[in-house]
């Protein structure tokens, strides 16, 4: 199982060619940390811990989900870098993570939660950067529309907002 | 009863199939039913699970309580930045995450419902202004904020009950919607459990059903293994060979007797073709080409082509005549034929018995019949000629001694006569010869008629006799005259045979309905007959006392012949008695009453004709002595005789010369009298046309019909009676009838009714009678002149002839009466009259006055 993530990673690291994972060593964050990462992993910029910049964040992969939310009215369009690829490129080796936003409310996420391709970590809302208020800056957001298993209070529970740590559980 | 089983059983089958049909409804009703409840229950649940399966809120307690809790932490960080515990920034971000919590209530979906409230709304607005009036204050520079933070602890407090209320409505809502989900959820599984109570309901009468359908099919089963068994026990003890064969005639069953007649085991006749099997090749294949080819047409047997007689073979090649019958039995899954062959060997053996012992006793019987036949016929022909010797002898000169013997030796000619008819007549009934006439006559004639043949026997007993009418009288009645005067006269002679110094009373009377019925009674003083002697007498060669048979002579066949008569006739004979007091004999038979008296009695004996011009006659008769006679009568009576002794002779005689008759014998070898007398009228001869006379023994009215056919127009009864020769004879000379026979009566009016005369003699006065016969002989006279003289289509013909036919009527001159009958009907009806009729009725006249001249004179004497 390691292994394989492992050389899913290389993989990826392969593919994304000029992204800067591909030195081995994560970039040093160059704004506002808005994110920061911090366990069971192997990449890190800063102090035995992985910290990312928007920059950074928009620098990863891109995934965008239009779902509709309990928490909004109508469709919403959410851009955001997969979880899986961000714990990738921390080189996250874990059952779980430990979600925290910035006032202190925590969630698990399970790995099956991100290896089977749910959730992303969204930085844009309708195309824009989400303020504090508006939930923002970071939001993890699951593609709830397409698959009924995600309209679960488990998943809304997961679905943490005004996210600001992420913590990789062994 | 086995049909009455049957029916019982057939009716109790179709109510049970009425009844699990019923069920079998029932059961399909509840099953749609229930799968009609179990679709309905699982779209219930369905929904259910679908609305459980996903959650259309996040935590909402928690939601609102973070509310709460974001605010107050914002007012703590507030007053703690206000107090210098805390910086700016401290404050912007927890009221950043305040402001999130507050914006997610405002455009949630999930609380659209919430912002409909207007507690909730109004406190909603009011948090909305502080939080705008709030982030003015935040998003300016720290300084600002700084100097701010008191106002903005104030203002927050004075909020703090707005946000609560945001908060605690929220949660009252909420509360209020999960109760109805809850109250939703309930509804739904008290209808999923009521579904479930009707689907075990349904399920108990599909249950129910399926039981007493199991029951019925246990009942139906026992009832035809119960039929079956019967069956199979009626095939197994049957005497009678059952084979069923299928539609291709292949054996399929074949029962014990069918093993022992034809000696095959079943095992052996199982599969092969019964026909085959069963008959000698040559008769299979006329059964299958022939009786039995419903087989190859495939089709059921009609019902006149199920009994088939026909020899079978057995196993050891035995022939064995069997009687079957078959039939086709109609199934679903194939027809079949079934066929109950019976053994009828012994009855085939019985039957050739009886049929050999019938053929010998037939063959018996028609010998018997045969000889009495011949015998009385051969027997007649010389008695004929003793009879006719004796009448000659009489025309010679006799001592008183020779007379008296004459007498006596023509008293027992004629008993012997008699003897031998009675046995003919029997011959004849046993030949079924015999058949009834039916013609009018005078019932009052017939009864004189026999007390006078019977009156001289009568009185040499002693005996007084007489008749009498014992109801209102009936004169004309239409019947057989001829058997009823036999039938009387042997009664009437019995009576006076067991009679001695008595009386002898014949009664008549007329009964039944309609009077249709005549009776007549023969009541004599005699000795009587026993009780059980009664019940013979009408018994063939009856004779009760050997004695008085003796004494009285008689074959004891006459009342057997009577019995048969009278049964000929459809009526009934009977007699009571009681031993010494007298006998009554009965006799019932049916008539037609006639209103108007026939005009010449059949019985009547024409007098003897006042003599005639000499006539050339041909006599053809085989018997020697039978031309003998006729001859020595013929030529006393002043004619010319030629004799034929067979037909073939008569023939040529006839061709050659021409005779004025000829009396023509019926049976004679060679050719027969019809036969001859056809070649004479269609030869051409010179007697073609002269009146053919025929003389023979058997008169019925059906041979008489035959000689009319034949051209022989009257008929003359052996033994000749001299009287009827005459009479005969004279009347031909007269022109009376002619010889061709279509218009002739088949016996001849005679030229005056004696009796006719009598009558009225006696009503009006001797005297009286006489003026008036005069005054009739002299207008007739003249009218006899002009109807002669008449044109055959003269208007006046019939109108004349027919007042004249009355007057010749009441003085009982009959032939004239009839003469002119006969030319007033052809008159009337159009037909030509031959001008032949008219002229001959001077001469007729003539005769006709002559004789009621010396009748009237013997009258007056």
């Amino acid at each position: 199982m390691t292994r394989t993530r492992f050389a899913s990673a290389v993989l990826a690291a392969l593919c994304l060619g000029l992204s800067p994972a591909i030195s081995g060593e994560l970039p040093s964050p160059e704004d506002d940390i808005v994110l920061r990462v911090t366990g069971q992993i192997t990449q890190t910029n800063a102090n035995g811990a992985a910290e990312f910049d928007m920059a950074m964040l928009q620098g990863m992969p891109v995934e965008k989900i239009e779902t509709t939310t309990t928490w909004t009215e109508g469709v919403q369009t959410f851009t955001g870098v997969p979880l899986a690829a961000l714990l990738e490129a921390v080189g996250a080796s874990g059952s779980a993570v430990k979600a925290t936003a910035v006032n202190d409310y925590a969630v698990e996420i399970p790995s099956e939660d991100w290896e089977k391709g749910g959730p992303i970590i969204a930085y844009l809302h309708n195309g824009s950067t989400m303020s504090l208020r508006g939930k923002g800056p970071l939001w993890i957001i699951y593609p709830f529309d397409s698959d009924p298993a995600f309209q679960s209070e488990l998943i809304y529970a997961r679905s943490i907002w005004q996210l600001d740590r992420i913590e990789v559980l062994k | 009863m086995a049909v009455e089983e049957d029916d019982a059983l057939a009716d109790a089958l179709g109510r049970q199939r009425t009844r699990s049909r019923l069920w079998t409804g029932l059961t399909a009703l509840s099953l749609v039913l229930c799968i009609g409840l179990v679709a309905g229950l699982a779209g219930v649940i369905l929904r259910e699970i679908d609305e459980l399966s996903t959650a259309n809120s996040d935590n909402l307690q928690w939601t609102f309580s973070q509310a709460d809790v974001e605010f107050l932490r914002f007012q703590r960080t507030l007053e703690r930045a206000a107090t210098g515990r805390a910086d700016v920034g401290a404050v912007r971000r927890r009221f950043d995450i305040f402001y999130s919590r507050m914006t997610t209530l405002e455009t949630g979906e999930i609380f659209y419902e919430l912002r409909e409230d207007p507690e909730f709304a109004a406190a909603q607005a009011k948090v909305a202004a502080f939080l705008e009036r709030t982030a003015a204050a935040v998003d300016s520079g720290d300084a600002a904020l700084a100097a701010s933070l008191p106002d903005l602890v104030r203002d927050a407090d004075a909020v703090e009950h707005q946000v609560r209320t945001v908060s605690i409505a929220g949660l009252s809502i909420f509360a209020a919607v999960s109760d109805q989900r809850r109250t939703d959820l309930t509804r739904s599984l008290t209808l999923v459990a009521a579904v479930l109570g009707v689907l075990l309901s349904g399920m108990a009468v599909m249950a129910a059903t399926l039981f007493v359908l199991g029951r019925m099919a246990e009942d139906r089963t026992r009832a035809m293994q119960q039929t079956a068994a019967r069956m199979r026990m009626i095939v197994e003890t049957s005497h009678d060979a059952i084979i069923v064969a299928d539609a291709a005639g292949r054996i399929e069953e074949f029962n014990p007797a069918a093993e022992r007649i034809f000696g095959y085991f079943r095992s052996e006749a199982r599969g092969r073709r019964a026909v085959e099997l069963l008959f000698p090749p040559d008769t299979a294949d006329d059964l299958n080409r022939n009786r039995l080819h419903f087989l190859s047409e495939d089709r059921r047997p009609e019902p006149n082509e199920r009994q088939i007689e026909v020899t079978a073979v057995d196993s050891m090649g035995r022939p064995v005549p069997v009687e079957f019958s078959v039939d086709r039995a109609e199934q679903e899954g194939g027809n079949f034929f079934v066929a109950l062959i019976r053994d009828i060997t012994r009855r085939k053996e019985a039957e050739a018995e009886l049929t050999e012992a019938r053929d010998r006793a037939l063959a018996g019987e028609r010998t018997k019949a045969e000889f009495l036949a011949v015998m009385s016929h051969e027997m007649r022909t010389p008695l004929n000629g003793l009879l006719g010797s004796m009448e000659l002898l009489r025309d010679h000169a006799m001592t008183e001694r020779q007379s008296e013997l004459l007498d006596r030796m023509q008293s027992s000619g004629r008993s012997l006569l008699a003897l031998v008819n009675d046995v003919l007549d029997l011959a004849k009934f046993e030949a079924g010869k015999m058949e009834p006439e039916n013609r009018p006559f005078s019932i009052s004639r017939l009864l004189d008629g026999v007390v006078e043949t019977a009156a001289p026997l009568a009185a040499a007993n002693g005996n007084t006799l007489g008749w009498d009418w014992a109801s209102v009288p009936l004169e004309g009645a239409s019947g057989d005259p001829r058997r009823l005067r036999q039938i009387l006269l042997n009664l009437v002679g019995n009576s006076v045979k067991f009679t001695r110094g008595g009386s002898v009373d014949i009664e008549a009377e007329i009964t039944g309905p309609g009077g249709g019925i005549l009776e007549i009674r023969v009541i004599d003083t005699g000795i009587g007959i026993s009780a059980a002697n009664l019940e013979r007498i009408f018994n063939d060669f009856e004779t009760l006392d050997s004695s008085y048979a003796r004494q009285a002579g008689g074959t004891g066949l006459g009342l057997g012949i009577s019995r048969r008569l009278a049964e000929l006739l459809g009526g009934e004979i009977g007699a009571e008695s009681e031993p010494g007091e007298g006998s009554l004999f009965w006799l019932r038979v049916p008539i037609t009453p006639l209103r108007e008296l026939p005009l010449r009695p059949a019985e009547e004996v024409a007098l003897r004709p006042s003599p005639g011009r000499s006539l050339d006659l041909l006599v053809v008769e085989d018997n020697e002595i039978n031309r003998f006679v006729v001859r020595q009568m013929l030529e006393a009576d002043g004619h010319r005789v030629t004799e034929a002794v067979d037909g073939g002779a008569g023939v040529e005689w006839a061709a050659a010369h021409r005779f004025d008759a000829i009396l023509m014998d019926i049976s004679m070898p060679v050719m027969d009298g019809p036969e001859a007398t056809r070649r004479i009228r269609t030869g051409g001869g010179a007697s073609a046309n002269v009146p053919i006379v025929a003389v023979t023994a058997h008169a019925l009215p059906a041979e008489i019909a035959r000689f009319r056919e034949a051209g022989m127009a009257h008929c003359l009864s052996k033994p000749i009676d001299r009287q009827s020769l005459a009479a005969t004879l004279a009347e031909i000379s007269e022109g009376g009838f002619s010889g061709v026979p279509a218009a002739a009566e088949p016996v001849a009016e005679p030229v005056i009714d004696a009796g006719q005369l009598g009558a009225l003699c006696s009503q009006l006065g001797a005297a009286a009678a006489a003026q008036l016969f005069e005054r009739f002989v002299a207008e007739t006279d003249g009218t006899i002149d002009t109807l002669a003289g008449m044109a055959p289509d003269s208007p006046d013909l019939a109108a004349t002839a027919h007042s004249c036919a009355g007057s010749c009527a009441t003085f009982g001159m009959a032939a004239l009466r009839g003469a002119l009958a006969r030319i007033e009907t052809s008159a009337k009806t159009g037909r030509p009259i031959p001008p032949a009729e008219l002229e001959a009725l001077p001469a007729l006249w003539a005769d006709s006055r002559a004789a009621g001249e010396a009748q009237m004179q013997r009258l007056a004497a």
